[in-house]
């Protein structure tokens, strides 16, 4: 069942209480306004990951959870409109599981909470190592991603979107900036992190809440706390339109067109904006895959999606450079479609159904992706109230978020070809 | 049908198994608490089946990237496509095509017999013209050059290549540009009827459902009669690598390499136990608490993506060990020197034991999730197992099975594919 409780100020514990579950799940989420600290705090959070002052080296601590049934932990840095989110959390397996009745769960609670109030620092100091460490691993990272093409052309044409803006800025700062970063710097993101962000824990399966609440009050006890405000900025119109490309030898190009949503906030208009960008560019159902894909053969994926947090509605295709503007004018096209109101009903209930299922959870990561995605909101959604509102959305109200939507750019990965691509040998 | 239970007690899970007359096996795994059900439908025809048995026993070759081809051409039928069905119950539906299967599957939570019925209905009722065929090579020849823009599939393609000169294995799961060229309805009509026959499938349907109401639906739906199963072609490569070095220029931002040990294999189908020493024997050598991960990683050399596994399936069997890395040949030695002296030295019972221990928790953490399950049940009937025979093996790995298995690595039968910035 789902409860929230205050922890304290600007700390909240939501917990959903099953026992459907083999794996129980907590993660602790921060939010900070997005700025130039960016790559102190994500180099912060993957040292609170790596060791703690009672297993001071990461080896130690991956030994103690191997012990604990192979836990896992893992540390996360996302954006979420104009604040940078920070995440720890811990995945175990339930104690009914355990081979001599240990309490898996809760060594697990009092390990996480360890790990976030005392890390592994001698004064001031994360250690020298292990910062270089970390900041290689994270450099690394950022290059890693790079090398995914989807994923890199999704960030330039927000970047060139959002230039100026926080949600223009990479979610864990510059390769650059992460090697400029000072240890004094990732200490006090560390203490920053702890007084000033907006904090929500989750935790999912069979919990015993008082055994978590007891914890993390116990923990913050010793913090003065001090909550910052996280404003969003919301553009409900494009300035003016720009393409830009860059050639890279690749053998697929990647087409991006970013829209402003036309949303004032991240509540205006939540369910028919959800409801129009999936019957868009949503399911195998929609307007995209339906005409791009599957009457056109000019791509193997062509979707949108809302990104309702900065109101902003993003189409992603790999195509043959050739053909971009074929592309380009297939997507204006069917977004003109659905503004006219060229869809069936059948599709609006396709697309109701779809978003319905999408929120019938079946792990507990599901859940903790929920709660924690609306850190920045004291009013939190259910999936069920969710699913209800999206059940109410009109063809009107579709047509008229089909209508409040404006190009805003387009970034056009071009590929050159590889050189020796695939070895043939 | 005559309904066979597999229960494990301290897992809290059961499996309830049936086999059509048809030949077809059907395993269902009801769960409680959870609204939602997924599917799978699954045939034993995957990348690797590049062969077709003559009536002699023969075999003569068919072109690489069928069974992914067809498995795209499925969705479609004559009236409405099997995603308009689906969009009909709210069911999510999709398939994937691996190295050894093709498996069309749904997570619904509303209607689940209704989906189950499209499910049932659209792989077994293909339909596709020359014309719907042509089409669609537009779409599959983008997916190609999708993912030869991953590095992480290059590099492991390209490995392959070096280690096997003809096991298909070594070929991209959707062939290549040139062999969907060769792909036409006829071929495809002639392909689908020897392979898709429900003898050579299986159905797993786990979550919110009633055995026995699945067992009747299914019983009433199978439309074609019991077959002989296809054989596989399983042509013994020789012990020794194709060859020890391959490289590939790719649009990254660093070298990545894979280095692979081929295991000389006398029989297709490896041993579960086996699979699992396999497992733990790379965790214990290169796992996140080994000495080998804690020196390299402080000293640069590998990062943290670093992973060994046991890459293998019919008719083949690597020691997969890699990441990214700026100096792959400097890797591959310390690798090497690191299984010499484990070979010399043997793996401890301590780090046997904790690594079991931490296989046995993630595989009972696996079972939490529908999709998994159903994904595990196909997978260990493909490979003739029974239902819950993988958590039987973990608990029998021990440190003389994980060393014997350290015993098959072979420096002779090792190559190293290595990705270089553009």
């Amino acid at each position: 069942m789902f409860s929230k409780t205050d922890i304290c100020d600007g700390v909240d514990l939501v917990c959903v209480k099953t026992d459907s579950f083999k794996t129980n799940m907590i993660d602790i989420s921060m939010a900070l306004p997005m700025d130039e600290n960016a790559s102190a705090n994500a180099l912060m959070i993957n040292l609170l990951k790596r060791s703690c002052k009672a297993y001071p080296d990461y080896i130690e601590l991956n030994a103690r959870l191997d012990e604990l049934y192979g836990a896992y932990v893992g540390a996360g840095v996302t954006k979420t409109g104009d604040a940078q989110v920070l995440s720890l959390s811990i995945a175990c397996l339930d104690d009914r599981f355990s081979f001599s009745g240990e309490h898996i769960l809760n060594d697990c609670v009092e390990l996480l909470a360890s790990m976030l109030f005392s890390p592994n620092i001698k004064g001031s100091s994360f250690g020298a190592d292990n910062l270089a460490l970390e900041k290689r691993l994270l450099v690394q990272r950022i290059l890693e991603e790079q090398d995914d093409k989807r994923y890199y052309a999704f960030q330039k044409c927000i970047e060139v979107m959002c230039a100026g803006e926080p949600f223009g800025l990479p979610k864990a700062g510059t390769p650059e900036q992460v090697e400029k970063a000072k240890m004094a710097e990732v200490y006090s993101a560390w203490k920053n992190a702890l007084k000033s962000a907006k904090i929500r824990i989750t935790a999912v399966g069979n919990i015993d809440k008082r055994f978590i609440t007891k914890t993390f009050k116990t923990g913050f006890g010793k913090i003065e706390r001090e909550p910052c405000e996280i404003k969003t900025v919301f553009h409900k119109k494009g300035s003016k339109f720009a393409r830009v490309d860059e050639k890279l030898p690749v053998n697929q190009g990647k087409l991006v067109i970013g829209y402003r949503a036309g949303m004032e906030d991240e509540n205006d208009n939540y369910y028919a904006e959800r409801v129009m960008v999936d019957i868009f560019g949503g399911g195998t159902y929609s307007k995209l895959f339906a005409n791009i894909r599957e009457k056109m053969s000019l791509a193997y994926y062509c979707s949108a999606r809302l990104i309702a947090s900065k109101g902003i509605v993003i189409v992603q295709s790999g195509i043959d450079t050739e053909k971009e503007k074929s592309v380009s004018a297939g997507v204006i096209n069917q977004l003109n479609e659905v503004r006219n109101g060229k869809f069936t009903d059948d599709i609006i209930k396709s697309s109701k159904l779809a978003i319905k299922e999408s929120l019938t959870f079946t792990s507990p990561d599901d859940y903790c992706a929920w709660y924690s995605s609306q850190i920045l909101y004291d009013t939190i959604r259910t999936p069920k109230e969710t699913a209800d509102n999206i059940e109410k959305v009109t063809r009107e109200e579709i047509c008229a978020a089909a209508s409040r939507m404006s190009l805003d750019k387009i970034f056009m990965l071009v590929a050159e070809g590889a050189q020796e691509g695939n070895d043939e040998g | 049908m005559k309904v066979k239970v597999y229960e494990d007690e301290k897992l809290g899970e059961i499996v309830y198994s049936a086999k059509h007359s048809s030949g077809l096996e059907i395993m269902v795994v009801p769960k409680s608490g959870i609204k939602s059900a997924f599917a799978i439908f699954a045939v034993k025809y995957g990348s690797v089946d590049t062969f077709l048995q003559n009536d002699d026993g023969s075999f003569s070759p068919i072109p690489e990237g069928t069974a992914h081809f067809l498995e795209h051409k499925l969705f479609e039928s004559e009236e409405l496509d099997a995603f308009e069905l689906f969009a009909r119950t709210g069911a999510s539906a999709n398939a994937y095509t691996s190295f050894e299967q093709t498996a069309y599957l749904f997570k619904g939570s509303e209607k689940i017999s209704e989906s189950l019925g499209y499910l049932l209905d659209f792989v077994q009722k293909p339909y596709f013209t020359a014309e719907t065929v042509r089409k669609e090579q537009g779409i599959i020849g983008q997916e190609i050059r999708m993912y030869q823009d991953l590095p992480d599939w290059v590099v492991m393609f390209n490995l392959l290549k070096a280690l096997y000169k003809q096991n298909p294995v070594r070929i991209d799961i959707a062939g290549t540009q040139e062999s969907i060229a060769e792909i036409d309805d006829k071929l495809l009509y002639s392909l689908y009827d020897r392979f898709y026959n429900p003898s050579n499938m299986v159905l797993t349907i786990v979550g919110s459902v009633d055995p026995d109401k699945i067992f009747e639906q299914v019983e009433k739906s199978i439309l074609r009669k019991k077959q002989p199963v296809p054989v596989r072609n399983f042509v013994p490569e020789k012990p020794s690598a194709v060859k020890k070095y391959t490289e590939a220029k790719l649009s990254v931002a660093r070298k990545q390499f894979l280095l692979g040990y081929k295991e000389n294999i006398q029989t297709p189908v490896m041993k579960i136990e086996d699979e699992y020493s396999s497992a733990v024997l790379m965790e214990a050598l290169f796992g996140k608490t080994s000495k080998f991960y804690k020196k390299y990683l402080d000293e640069g050399l590998i990062g943290a993506d670093f992973s060994a596994s046991l890459f293998n399936g019919y008719g083949y069997s690597v020691f997969m060990i890699g990441g990214a890395c700026d100096d792959p040949e400097k890797a591959a030695k310390c690798i090497k020197a690191e299984i010499a002296a484990a070979k010399k030295n043997g793996i401890e019972e301590a780090c046997v034991e904790r690594a079991k221990r931490k296989f046995y928790g993630r595989m009972v953490m696996g079972y939490n999730d529908i999709e998994n399950v159903a994904n595990l049940l196909v997978g260990l009937y493909f490979s003739g197992n029974k239902p819950f025979d993988d958590m039987k093996a973990v608990q029998k790995i021990t440190a003389a099975k994980v060393n014997k298995r350290l015993s098959v690595i072979d420096e002779k039968a090792s190559a190293l594919s290595v990705i270089i910035p553009a």
